[in-house]
């Protein structure tokens, strides 16, 4: 058995965050029910101290929905299953491909895994 | 047991991380000012016909010519992935000291459920996986011995960058593998005169009678005596020790001979030990201003000054160390000379509680809550975002040369790594 992490717990309520109401009329009716706004750092990244944004520059990766100045999360500490997106050196390069087990003998080492791509879309 | 950790040519893997075409290849990172060399990693180390240690302008067209990869430093990216391998590191043990920018000293005690070689292995293979800098690991009994496993770990192939001392026989071999200069806080001056009397290796040393060792190199040879025999005698440190003495001095981008522009560039340094003089709630009672020409040119007339101010009450206030820098500055500055550096030292540091007031001296300047919002506002909107007047905005002026820095690939959004595929 591999331990991935150990010595942490993983967080089962949202954060509770219990606070005096400002309002100075009647008492919010929201006071018990109140929880921190969204954080995207805590929902899009598993391993913060290794994860990694890279710019895409250039349509060539448009078959992967990915595109011209999107902003690709990489997480550099995730295995990659088959299906995956990862970010890949080979010759000395970057490139992106769908990582799948019968490419494995060929010469590439993995990077990182794609977990998200920030599509900018005004 | 102890793990010294110690990441592999830091500076050097820090910039091959994002740049897989040099992965392999030699590659050296450069002084401020992009003097010299500072750092090379293992292929560079390899081209012994290059003298590395040289000032730039010697070896730079043999470094083109030996298709050496160079970079001014980038500390903000050095900085940051330091940052993450140390944070990697606190996930092995509660208990993780971290030394310098690029090792640390993991606390192994209690770590009874794998085998050390096992979890050292992990460690260097986490650290790697995920941040894609290569650590070398050593673990020992004591600080000195692991330091030196770490450091066989990385010099004797078959390691392969792990190495545990856990008995006395893997003890004694790896004495007599070290040179006395192996040895870390084995001063070249000791090293000296040790081989006078004929000890060259650690195991030599330790085979000394103790007496000897405390009366020829005082009770710091006796520390690494005993820590080389396996006696534990320096301690962990959790929280960095405050420091007695900040300082700073740079280069300037070119040589400058009016004051004004001197005196910006004096305001910006103290600004900058300013911050970390307040982060380590200290106040300091002494402020030394010194200005240097370039001593190599034989070109120019050659001067060098410093003055030190005594502040009357202590204080790590911005302005008040700048007005009293300037008053510096302008006692030691002669006019007629091409200034290539200046620089200023903060000493006689005291906790901030301790200062005792001064019912002469005017302390208006010395606003907490104004610092305190200043140093808010430089961390989130970055640095030199708002301080003194007396700073300027001539920085591109004076300011270091940094023409061949990488991008700050992990802290700002405008310089990302680019992939590029059209």
């Amino acid at each position: 058995m591999e331990y991935l992490q150990t010595g942490k717990i993983k967080q089962q309520a949202p954060n509770h965050k219990p606070s005096v109401s400002g309002q100075t009329g009647f008492p919010s009716p929201a006071t018990h029910y109140l929880e921190p706004s969204i954080d995207l750092n805590k929902e899009l990244i598993l391993h913060k101290d290794a994860t990694f944004y890279v710019r895409v520059s250039g349509d060539g990766w448009s078959e992967f929905s990915i595109l011209d100045k999107d902003v690709l999360i990489i997480d550099k500490a995730l295995r990659p299953k088959p299906g995956n997106l990862v970010l890949i050196v080979q010759q000395g390069m970057f490139k992106v491909m769908r990582f799948s087990l019968k490419n494995q003998g060929s010469s590439f080492i993995v990077w990182g895994t794609v977990t998200y791509v920030i599509h900018y879309s005004l | 047991m102890i793990a010294m950790v110690d990441c592999n040519s830091f500076y050097a893997s820090c910039e091959q991380v994002f740049r897989p075409d040099l992965w392999g290849k030699p590659v050296v990172v450069l002084s401020n000012n992009d003097g010299c060399i500072i750092a090379a990693n293992k292929e560079a180390k390899a081209m012994t016909h290059i003298a590395m240690f040289e000032p730039m302008f010697k070896i730079k067209d043999q470094l083109i010519k030996n298709k050496v990869t160079f970079f001014s430093s980038n500390y903000t990216l050095y900085g940051e992935m330091s940052q993450r391998v140390m944070n990697i590191l606190e996930t092995f043990s509660p208990n993780v000291e971290v030394y310098s920018i690029d090792e640390a000293f993991i606390d192994l005690t209690g770590i009874v459920h794998t085998p050390l070689k096992q979890y050292a292995t992990r460690i260097k293979d986490t650290v790697y996986l995920h941040t894609g800098v290569p650590v070398g690991v050593g673990i020992a009994p004591t600080k000195v011995l692991a330091k030196l496993a770490n450091k066989i770990s990385k010099k004797v192939e078959k390691f392969n960058y792990v190495c545990v001392i856990d008995t006395d026989e893997k003890r004694i071999k790896a004495l007599k593998w070290a040179q006395t200069k192996d040895v870390w806080g084995l001063g070249k001056k000791h090293q000296a005169r040790l081989k006078k009397i004929g000890v060259f290796t650690a195991y030599e040393f330790t085979q000394l009678p103790l007496a000897w060792v405390r009366k020829e190199m005082t009770v710091v040879g006796e520390r690494l005596w005993r820590e080389l025999r396996g006696e534990s005698c320096i301690e962990f440190r959790n929280m960095p020790k405050s420091k007695k003495a900040i300082g700073t001095s740079k280069s300037f981008g070119k040589k400058l001979e009016d004051l004004p522009r001197i005196e910006e560039a004096c305001a910006y340094y103290i600004s900058e030990v300013a911050e970390v003089l307040r982060a380590q709630k200290s106040c300091a009672t002494y402020i030394q201003v010194f200005v240097t020409t370039n001593r190599y040119s034989n070109a120019d007339k050659q001067y060098s000054n410093s003055c030190t101010i005594t502040i009357g009450v202590p204080t790590n206030s911005t302005f008040v160390l700048t007005q009293q820098a300037r008053k510096a500055l302008q006692k030691i500055y002669k006019p007629g000379y091409r200034y290539k550096k200046v620089g200023v030292n903060l000493t006689g540091l005291i906790p901030q509680e301790f200062v005792q007031g001064n019912l002469f001296e005017n302390t208006t300047l010395y606003n907490k809550r104004l610092m305190h919002v200043i140093d808010t506002l430089n961390h989130k909107f970055g640095k030199a975002t708002v301080g003194s007047a007396l700073v300027g905005t001539r920085v591109e002026q004076w300011e270091l040369v940094k023409k061949d820095r990488s991008n700050r690939y992990t802290t700002q959004w405008h310089e990302l790594l680019e992939l590029k595929n059209k």
